[in-house]
């Protein structure tokens, strides 16, 4: 452990003598973090926040950065959509972080995308989302619907014999984007129209007994049913108790679910739900020695109760690619992270290695895990990494789009025009 | 070294191909599928499970058993499957033997996790065996896999079984079943007649699909309509059935040549210029459709290109052929009996379908009574809009929450609660009303925006003390479930006691407002509070009293609604809308008018959705607008105060 600190300290010093003489970096380095602590988004968020003061702290005690301490700059857009906008803002002008880790839902993404543009900032974003975007000044670590929604797809396809699916989702951007991307990827795969079941429901709906009964009566025909819910936040705990006082066991009845983590599982009584699915690129439940050591570090600082998650470990790749980026640009300016950026490499907490793409998407694994009764997932297949894709190929009107930052310049192509859309997404 | 190497690889090779030939004890066959069995696949199991089986000694039950129940473990050094027994380290177990044959580490060794779909498959190749098991769980498990994924083979085995099952409860579903898999797969028409028949009396899922899997239907055409085949239906095209498909059947079944779609002929007509010309017509005159099919036509004339298919083409085509669907079962007499089943089936379910959403409709009703009850009797009798009465509702859900925590036992904890959420709501109803709303009677604008600030203060408070996360409500073990008349109908116990909690309340405020003191004085304040006051009535007492009492019963209503929804900080927000429109639509003031204002909104929100399943949201848009519909012709709701007391 000594010589480890001592080398360590050895590089950090060497680290400081080339880059203060190169390009004097201000010290300390400010890393934005800009998530809800209060508000609808607060505990999803917060996690977040407490994840990012981790990873800083930790960074700081291996020698901090280009010979600087790292300092979190933590603000509170309160779950409030445009108040993200102010703060990145403020972020960027104010304190004028090097860059940002922050945002949870799309609408808050879409609401800072402009300032970040505007005033050519950095964010990373960590959460699963619908896709159909990509921003120069944003990198996507969550997971883009080629590497969550179409393997679990495949999945209920191949190894559960799906035959007919009930897509429920909250209404909302990202379950519509999502569900009209299965659904032509499902007709694709030779489903019938009529067999595919769409619902969607207000934020937070509780009454559920009709959606439970009329998913049940799909099964009239003799077909396999299964459920893909994009249902969010805590409208599942209400789904959930009424499919299993309904008796419909994950044998009958498979749901695979986008937006529930074991975050969410820990206000739930679990007990029900054993043998029911998600799909995201992490579990709590990985074999592997760094998941063991971060897992253990999370708990330390937050408690033995807590519980990791995947967009946890979106932020622990996206600091960590951040961190060896700006080290090899040798300075925190936007511009020569991004490029350092491609072709990062940082293994992730399940045991392979994430690469960060010229789309600014990730290369990540697909994990399908079961519920299990203690509120954690049995992992039950693990693709290989899955390069993450901006622009979904199952609607005609993105196929044709492709987004290389690094070659191309643009993030929004059209491969047969072969022109540069736009530049700025305001779409 | 290479040399080497291709000799242990051609080893190699000759070793697994000398042993997929002949495969001859259980560990032979997991050595040649050992991959197939780490990471099974549903698609590819069969072929494992096929060949342990064909070994047919009784370790391989076992096996298949262990490994269906993800009890089987692998060595990681070496590959080698084991079953695991007590300790640390732990005991290996050999899957032939049964014994203990060393020990490992925990780290050493890879719990195998067949995914559902491959422990069906195990499950439906274990049925055979497990059907006459002495364990009784082991039986259950064979017929549940049967019911699940119904196979031509599990006839015989399954009425084999049936005479010396023990079990009467078992039995039964075995006989069940029986009948299902005779209707379906039996070789006599007699017999399977017979079996429809007797299914045509119920209406539960399994039966509805065996029908639905006996009448599967595939489309056909053909020049004249077949004799020897069971047809289901004939299309008449224009009709059932469009000129645009009924032509790409034809396609398909190659009795047409496809269409030439547009881009084709266009680059047809580009690849064949001929000195300006394309067929004779110059390739500056090709700028309609019609000169292109006419460019077109010269060339399909000279035979360089396939001719064009034109509409004339496609519609005598169409019209030579019938277009029509067989059933995929070709007795007839089966498919008769199949679709009369069906059609009784239909009727009935239509019917039972009705029961059930009325009986959802009570549920939501009675959900929306107990949450707008508090707020139609502060709202009636005060003129006070509350916006935070939502929040009592949440805060009465986070009572029992924390109740939970220290009384573990779910029946005893729910039984405290109750009470203890009352007098927390009514504690801080009353609270609320001393400090704030007394100072603001008669300034309506100030109350709402005061209680709207207070609501949204308490939700914030109870996300700093609880966290956003939804908590954990649990229902007693004795209200899990549902209460099931038959497949379709069903509803859960836990609202069938919301329902008989809403009643209670329904007769406590009718008791405590008709025959009490407190009641008298509320109605007078009510109706009249001048009069009331100049009658010896305090009316600030009465006001307390009544803020307490509302807000107490909308704790209530919180654990009730806990228990089946969800217990957020937020949750209040999502009832105090249905609330307001309850008492509004009710008519203020009245227990009746609140009643039927729920009833009214639950039945009408069931209804709308039961029409436009898809969007639950727009089942909500439409009922207001229907609501704000209603208030226009009944202004003051359904039960309206009559006389001086109107106010009018």
């Amino acid at each position: 452990m000594t010589t480890f600190k001592t080398c360590a300290a050895l590089t950090t010093a060497a680290l400081m003598a080339t880059t203060t003489a190169a390009l004097a970096q201000d010290c300390p380095v400010k890393v934005g973090v800009l998530h809800s602590l209060s508000g609808t988004m607060a505990i999803s968020e917060t996690t977040l926040k407490d994840t990012m003061e981790l990873l800083i702290e930790q960074q700081n005690e291996k020698g901090g950065l280009l010979g600087c301490e790292i300092e979190a700059v933590v603000v509170d857009p309160a779950s409030d959509w445009p108040l993200f906008a102010e703060k990145a803002r403020e972020l960027l002008t104010v304190s004028e972080v090097d860059v940002i880790f922050g945002s949870w839902t799309s609408v808050s993404r879409k609401s800072a995308l402009p300032v970040l543009e505007e005033l050519n900032g950095l964010m990373f974003y960590p959460v699963q989302y619908e896709g159909e975007e990509s921003s120069k000044n944003v990198f996507y670590t969550g997971a883009a619907p080629n590497q969550q929604a179409i393997p679990a797809t495949d999945y209920f396809l191949e190894e559960l014999g799906v035959e007919k699916f009930a897509l429920l989702g909250t209404d909302y951007v990202y379950p519509r984007t999502t569900n009209n991307i299965l659904e032509s990827y499902l007709i694709d795969k030779g489903i019938a129209e009529e067999d595919i079941f769409v619902n969607y429901t207000p934020f937070g709906h509780s009454d559920w007994a009709t959606i439970v009964a009329d998913v049940v009566a799909l099964g009239a025909d003799g077909k396999q049913v299964g459920v893909i819910s994009t249902i969010n936040g805590d409208a599942n705990i209400g789904f959930y108790k009424e499919l299993a006082a309904a008796g419909v066991s994950a044998d009958d009845i498979p749901v695979v679910a986008f937006s529930v983590g074991e975050e969410e599982l820990s206000g739930l009584d679990t007990s029900n739900l054993v043998g029911h699915l998600a799909a995201w690129n992490y579990f709590q439940s990985a074999e592997s020695e760094a998941n063991d050591m971060w897992v253990a570090a999370w708990k330390e600082r937050m408690g033995e109760e807590r519980v990791t998650n995947d967009p946890m470990e979106a932020h622990y790749i996206g600091f960590n690619m951040w961190v060896n980026a700006v080290t090899e640009a040798g300075t925190t300016d936007v511009d020569a992270v991004r490029t350092a950026m491609y072709g990062q490499e940082f293994p992730n907490l399940t045991g392979g290695t994430a690469v960060m793409l010229p789309n600014h998407h990730l290369a990540k694994p697909v994990l399908i895990g079961e519920i299990t009764a203690d509120g954690q997932f049995d992992i039950i297949s693990q693709t290989e990494e899955v390069p993450g894709d901006a622009w979904t190929d199952f609607l005609p009107e993105s196929a044709v789009l492709k987004s290389d930052w690094q070659e191309l310049g643009c993030g929004m192509y059209n491969v047969e025009t072969e022109t540069c859309v736009q530049l700025t997404s305001n779409y | 070294m290479r040399f080497l190497a291709l000799l242990f690889a051609a080893a190699i090779s000759l070793g697994v191909s000398g042993a997929q030939a002949q495969p001859t004890d259980l560990k032979a066959v997991l050595e040649v599928h050992a991959e197939q069995i780490e990471r099974p696949k549903r698609l590819q199991v069969g072929e494992v499970v096929n060949d342990l089986i064909a070994l047919g000694t009784p370790e391989v039950t076992e096996f298949l058993q262990r490994w269906q129940n993800r009890e089987l473990h692998m060595r990681e050094a070496d590959g080698q499957f084991f079953y695991v027994g007590e300790g640390t380290p732990i005991e290996l177990i050999d899957v032939v033997s049964g014994q203990v044959v060393g020990t490992a580490q925990d780290s050493e060794l890879k719990q195998l996790r067949p995914n559902a779909g491959v422990r069906r498959v195990l499950g439906s190749a274990l049925v055979q065996f497990q059907l006459s098991d002495p364990n009784i769980l082991r039986r259950v498990a064979a017929v549940d896999s049967i019911a699940r994924r119904p196979q031509a083979d599990q006839l015989a085995p399954l009425l084999a079984s049936i005479p010396d099952e023990p079990d009467a409860a078992l039995k039964e579903r075995k006989e069940r079943l029986a009948g299902l898999l005779t209707a379906r797969f039996d070789e006599t028409t007699d017999a399977r007649v017979a079996a429809i028949e007797a299914l045509s009396g119920e209406l539960s899922l399994d039966v509805q699909a065996v029908m639905n899997q006996i009448l599967a239907t595939r489309d056909q055409v053909a020049v004249a309509l077949p004799e020897d085949e069971n047809i289901a239906e004939i299309y008449e095209v224009g009709a059932d059935l469009g000129t645009v498909e009924a032509y790409a059947q034809l396609v398909s079944a190659e009795l047409a040549p496809a269409v030439i779609p547009n881009d084709a002929i266009r680059n047809a007509l580009a690849a064949n210029i001929d000195g300006g010309f394309v067929g004779g017509v110059p390739v500056a005159q090709l700028n309609t459709d019609a000169a292109r099919a006419t460019a077109y036509t010269a060339l399909a004339e000279a035979g360089t290109v396939p001719p064009l298919v034109t509409d004339a083409d496609i519609s005598s085509a169409v019209q030579s052929h019938v277009f029509y669907a067989i059933y995929t079962e070709p007795d007839v007499a089966v498919t008769d009996a199949a679709n009369d089943a069906l059609n009784e089936i239909t009727t009935r379910v239509g019917m039972n379908q009705a029961l059930d959403l009325t009986l959802d409709g009570l549920s939501l009703a009675s959900i929306y009574f107990l949450a707008a009850i508090g707020l139609a009797i502060t709202f009636g009798v005060m003129g006070v809009i509350n916006m935070a009465h939502g929040e009592f509702i949440m805060m009465g859900a986070y009572t029992g929450y924390v109740v939970q925590l220290f009384i573990p036992d779910y029946t005893l904890s729910i039984l405290v609660a109750l009470p203890l959420a009352f007098a927390i709501t009514f504690g801080a109803g009353v609270a609320m009303e001393r400090l704030v709303i007394r100072w603001l009677y008669h300034r309506p604008l100030e109350t709402l925006l005061a209680t709207f600030g207070i609501s949204i203060a308490l939700q914030q408070l109870a996300k700093n003390i609880f966290g956003t996360q939804a908590r954990p409500l649990t229902s007693p073990g004795w209200l899990d479930g549902a209460w099931v008349m038959n497949d379709v109908v069903s509803i859960s116990y836990i609202r069938i006691a919301i329902f008989i909690l809403a009643l209670i309340f329904l007769g406590l405020l009718l008791f405590i407002l008709n025959k009490t003191r407190l009641g008298l004085e509320v109605r007078a304040v009510t109706q009249n509070p001048g009069m009331a006051a100049s009658m010896g009535i305090n009316p600030d007492r009465i006001n307390m009293l009544t803020f307490g009492l509302g807000s107490g019963i909308a704790g209530i209503a919180g654990v009730a609604i806990g228990l089946y929804a969800k217990v957020t900080s937020e949750m209040g927000a999502d009832y105090i809308v249905q609330s307001f429109m309850t008492v509004v639509v009710g008519g203020v003031g009245n227990v009746w008018g609140t009643l039927a204002g729920a009833s009214l909104i639950g039945f009408l929100q069931k209804g709308i959705e039961w029409f436009n399943p898809a969007n639950t949201l727009a089942a909500q848009t439409y009922m207001i607008l229907f609501i704000i519909l209603f208030i226009q012709f009944r202004p003051k709701g359904i039960v309206a105060l009559k006389g001086r007391a109107a106010g009018d």
